[in-house]
């Protein structure tokens, strides 16, 4: 095979017959374009869409939903880590208090300041122990408030109950006034009724 | 035709005054009277006492009770029986603040079979006094009383089985009078006095 002249590279100069052999031979396995036949047994299917029609709309509330409830969860155990009782505290953009707060005036401004007693400093070495703590001084909250209601209802019921007695002395006062009046009445004719009699046997 | 047509309005006729009968059976055995007409007499009155004790009053002043205290013992014991005590009273500067027919609107109701005058006095100085028993049986179920004099009227009225006997045994105290009232027949003891 002869490798004068540019004939493999751009058809100038001298061919050489072999290579016009293997141009013939393989010329028949050129690219031909035409167009593109689908074979009539294949079936062409409609393309699969996950989020379609009321699939799509359902998968998005329950992820929303999912979302919530999941906020909802972690802020809510939040809360209770740190012994916050979530009567308290709005849930959601309402402040959390730290545990480590030691400002007089967020004190003061808490609705526990009042009957809160101060944790103990040993207790609060860690944050496990912090949060015990705080656990505890929130449940004794709850229970002094608790207790403070109910001894103020009980002073309230005691004090309707002393009204109450008084105006039934009073009322007791004035039927007892008026019975006596009429005792009095009836005792008056009697002694009457006796000189009356005492008369006529005279 | 004619009494076909009449037979509805019969029958009409009846069920109103069944109706009728039963509602003023039931509003005469009632021992609760009325006294609001007496109401208008606060504007005249120089002192006014108006008392309205129900059930649940009555039970909640006797929780103010002692339990230790033997005459407070006694009242607990005669108000946790009693469905209620009703005092209206009005004091006036001068005589002649009320009328008669003031007195007449409360007294109309005590005059049924339900009530039992058992004593009235009553004279043109000192005014007068009238007392009424409601009887089922036996027992008590009401007590009324009117008392009147030129510048005074009240009106009493004691709901639920008032216990005379225990009444009597408070006597002397917190106020109450000795009373001499007949416990064993009240009636018999009416008679008497108005004989």
């Amino acid at each position: 095979m002869k490798t004068e002249g540019d004939y493999p590279w751009d058809r100038s100069g001298e061919p050489d017959p072999e290579v016009q052999q293997l141009e013939e031979i393989l010329g028949t396995l050129r690219y031909q374009p035409r167009a593109l036949e689908i074979p009539a047994g294949i079936q062409v299917g409609r393309e699969r869409k996950f989020f379609s029609g009321s699939a799509s709309r359902l998968a998005i509330a329950a992820a929303i939903a999912a979302l919530f409830l999941g906020l909802g969860l972690f802020f809510g155990l939040q809360r209770l880590e740190r012994g916050q009782p979530p009567e308290i505290v709005k849930a959601g953009n309402a402040p959390k208090p730290s545990p480590t707060v030691s400002s007089p005036d967020e004190k003061s401004n808490s609705p526990l300041a009042v009957s809160e007693p101060q944790p103990k400093p040993q207790l609060t070495d860690g944050p496990r122990h912090q949060r015990v703590s705080q656990t505890l001084v929130a449940r004794n909250s709850r229970r002094i408030r608790n207790a403070a209601l109910r001894e103020q209802q009980l002073a309230l019921e005691q004090k309707r109950a002393e009204a109450a007695k008084d105006q039934l002395m009073l009322a007791l006062r004035v039927v007892s006034e008026k019975f006596g009046y009429a005792q009095k009445k009836a005792q008056e004719l009697n002694q009457k009724d006796q000189v009356h009699n005492q008369h006529k046997i005279g | 035709m004619k009494s076909l047509a009449k037979t509805p309005l019969k029958l009409a006729a009846l069920i109103v005054f069944v109706v009728l009968g039963v509602n003023v059976t039931a509003s005469a055995q009632n021992p609760r009277i009325s006294t609001a007409q007496l109401d208008g007499l606060a504007s005249k009155a120089t002192e006014t006492v108006d008392l309205n004790l129900d059930e649940s009053m009555m039970q909640l002043a006797a929780r103010a009770f002692s339990g230790e205290d033997p005459d407070e013992i006694k009242i607990k014991d005669l108000v946790n029986h009693l469905k209620g005590i009703y005092v209206k009273s009005f004091e006036f500067e001068t005589a002649g603040q009320y009328s008669d027919s003031d007195l007449e609107s409360v007294r109309s109701q005590l005059r049924n079979s339900a009530w039992k005058k058992i004593f009235s006095a009553s004279s043109k100085k000192e005014g007068g006094v009238e007392v009424y028993l409601m009887q089922i049986g036996a027992e008590i179920t009401g007590l009324a009383l009117l008392a009147s004099d030129p510048k005074e009227i009240t009106v009493v009225n004691i709901v639920g089985p008032v216990d005379l006997q225990k009444l009597s045994e408070l006597e002397g105290h917190f106020g109450v009078p000795i009373l001499d009232i007949d416990l064993a027949n009240p009636k018999r003891k009416n008679q008497d006095r108005q004989e």
